[in-house]
């Protein structure tokens, strides 16, 4: 099931992971974090090219193995998965997924399906059923979302930009490895109509007509769900662990993706420092460490480290006329080190953490993978009113780091979940 | 700015029209869309409820409106009665092609191609159009930038 190990490997890395030293120097100071080895709960990853025609910049992927339910020669392994701290569940687009997977039904029989709302858009399809297995860790009768416009037609409720071709993703699908146990949780399970809290995602299709498509309840059971918790041991979260990576980048990046929380001898939560976070994976940064708090979230799913805007860092952003999505991120005119400090979602606790911000139009065109690629956030931050800025800790925040991820209503030796760690 | 305070009893006394009545009572709880007009009030938003709170100053208005889902929106309205913003946060994103009513296919299009790695942030000649956060924590808003009232700066606009 596995990919040979060196198979993404940049020659100049493949040490990293082999004996557990980062290589390359840090930018951020640390000290080498080390790396696990191959293992029953170790999943390889990478930061690298992803799908060809791509070149995703930092997008970490991961191989994931999908079975018709019950069966061990009706498999197909998928790679390019993108793995996402940022959600919950498994969503594979159809146009790669080879399998005929059962669909999930309510019951009346009518084939469920959902509206999955990411942040840049959305992805629609049916809900299946696979068994699911990545390293040696597998979830029976896992409810797959597979994304696919073809059984039946988006509904006009479904809005956002349509995310369901690869070109458009950026990946075959995403491993939502979050802190929630599902994409969306009791809400999804009141009764859907005026007034509910039911924010009518998911869907009772009766037939493939415009609007066969109607909002419903699910129970938490037949709901897109991370896969992490139905693990027979390691279920209580993950780590990832990437090695620290040289300031101008680097082509591709090894890592890997431990499943379980202090559960074995390789995935021991010390010395890692605990943020709680709320049901939402939200915490709190302040930047400069003086400064006032914005919501925060680490998202291995962002590819840069969103935060505040131009105004407020004083750092322009890019602007390009032969790369206009250039002006997504800063381009200061000479690398900004800078110090932030995490605070959990009561505000207390925390620690400084330092970061990177380079110029974005001076990155190496050969590199995939960046610890200093930052941008601004959607929102600004001045004024009293709702929200407050976004601070999102996407990948760069991950090299030379391992972090911790735990899964809602886990137990932790001596920490309840949820929380993130690092 | 002056905030009207979040009570029903109380904005019953305080409101002057009944716009916002019929979202607190009405049977077709809705929002206005962009670009729209009060009157468009009806024909919107599944979720949305209740008017939790209005601002008013002296270039336009800011409606809160709260849904059941957690979510909240915000509308702002000049004075010519037309929504020229909205923003909106919580764990659910609100229905975008009720939100952005005419200007949701623009925003569509100028979404387009762009791979989906972070926060949007789609700066049209007139429609700009901000989203982050991640599942079950959204945030977004998009305004028109030529109706924004002069003297209002849009960094207001959230």
């Amino acid at each position: 099931m596995r990919a040979p190990r060196t198979r993404r490997a940049g020659a100049g890395c493949a040490c990293a992971v082999l004996v557990g030293v980062a290589c390359g120097s840090s930018s951020t100071g640390l000290s080498p974090n080390a790396i696990a080895l191959p293992a029953d709960n170790v999943a390889e990853v990478s930061v690298d090219y992803g799908l060809a025609g791509i070149g995703y910049i930092n997008g970490l992927f991961a191989n994931v193995t999908v079975c018709v339910p019950g069966s061990t020669s009706e498999c197909q392994t998928i790679d390019n998965v993108l793995v996402d701290t940022g959600s919950s569940g498994l969503v594979l687009l159809g146009s790669v997924l080879t399998l005929s997977l059962p669909a999930l039904t309510d019951n009346k029989g009518a084939a469920l399906a959902e509206c999955s709302q990411l942040i840049s858009g959305a992805l629609w399809g049916p809900l299946r059923s696979a068994d699911f297995s990545i390293a040696n860790e597998k979830v029976s009768n896992l409810v797959v979302h597979v994304s696919e416009k073809a059984t039946y037609p988006m509904p006009t409720s479904c809005t956002g930009t349509d995310l369901s071709d690869p070109n458009d993703l950026g990946a075959n699908g995403i491993l939502g490895v979050g802190t929630s146990l599902q994409d969306c949780g009791p809400p999804c399970s009141a009764a859907v109509g005026h007034g509910s809290e039911n924010p009518g995602i998911y869907y009772a299709c009766s037939s493939a007509a415009t609007d066969g498509c109607q909002p419903t309840a699910v129970s938490l059971a037949q709901q897109v769900s991370n896969p992490v918790a139905f693990f027979s041991l390691d279920n209580n979260g993950t780590i990832i662990e990437l090695p620290a990576i040289p300031e101008e980048g680097a082509p591709s990046v090894l890592g890997s993706l431990v499943f379980g929380i202090g559960t074995r001898a390789n995935n021991g939560l010390e010395p890692a420092t605990v943020i709680r976070v709320d049901l939402n994976g939200m915490f709190s940064t302040k930047y400069p460490t003086n400064g006032s708090a914005s919501s925060a979230f680490i998202d291995s799913g962002s590819n840069a480290i969103y935060f505040l805007n131009s105004g407020t860092t004083h750092i322009p952003t890019c602007s390009s006329g032969l790369y206009p999505w250039i002006s997504a991120f800063y381009c200061p005119t000479s690398t900004q080190n800078l110090t932030a400090r995490i605070l959990d979602y009561t505000g207390q606790g925390g620690l400084n953490v330092s970061f990177s911000v380079a110029n974005a139009l001076n990155l190496s065109e050969y590199n995939f993978a960046f610890d200093n690629l930052a941008g601004p956030g959607s929102a600004p931050t001045s004024g009293t009113a709702f929200p407050s800025s976004y601070f999102d800790w996407g990948l760069p925040f991950f090299f030379g780091r391992n972090v911790f991820t735990s899964i809602e209503g886990e137990a932790t030796t001596g920490h309840a979940g949820p929380f993130v760690a690092f | 700015m002056q905030t009207i305070a979040i009570a029903s009893t109380l904005l019953r006394k305080v409101l002057p029209t009944c716009t916002f009545l019929a979202l607190l009572f009405g049977s077709s709880p809705a929002s206005a869309a962009l670009g729209g007009d009060a009157s468009s009030i009806g024909t919107g938003q599944t979720h949305l409820l209740a008017s939790a709170r209005i601002e008013r100053a002296a270039t336009h208005s800011m409606h809160e409106l709260h849904a059941a889902t957690g979510t909240k929106v915000r509308e702002y309205l000049g004075n010519d009665g037309k929504v020229f913003a909205v923003a909106w946060e919580g764990p659910f994103r609100p229905d975008l092609r009720q939100l952005l009513g005419a200007h949701y296919e623009t925003y569509l299009q100028a979404a387009k191609g762009r791979v989906a790695r972070g926060p949007v942030n789609i700066e049209l000649p007139g429609l700009v159009v901000h989203m982050s956060g991640h599942q079950r924590a959204f945030y977004g808003r998009a305004y028109l930038v030529d109706r924004v009232p002069q003297g209002l700066s849009t960094d207001e606009i959230r």
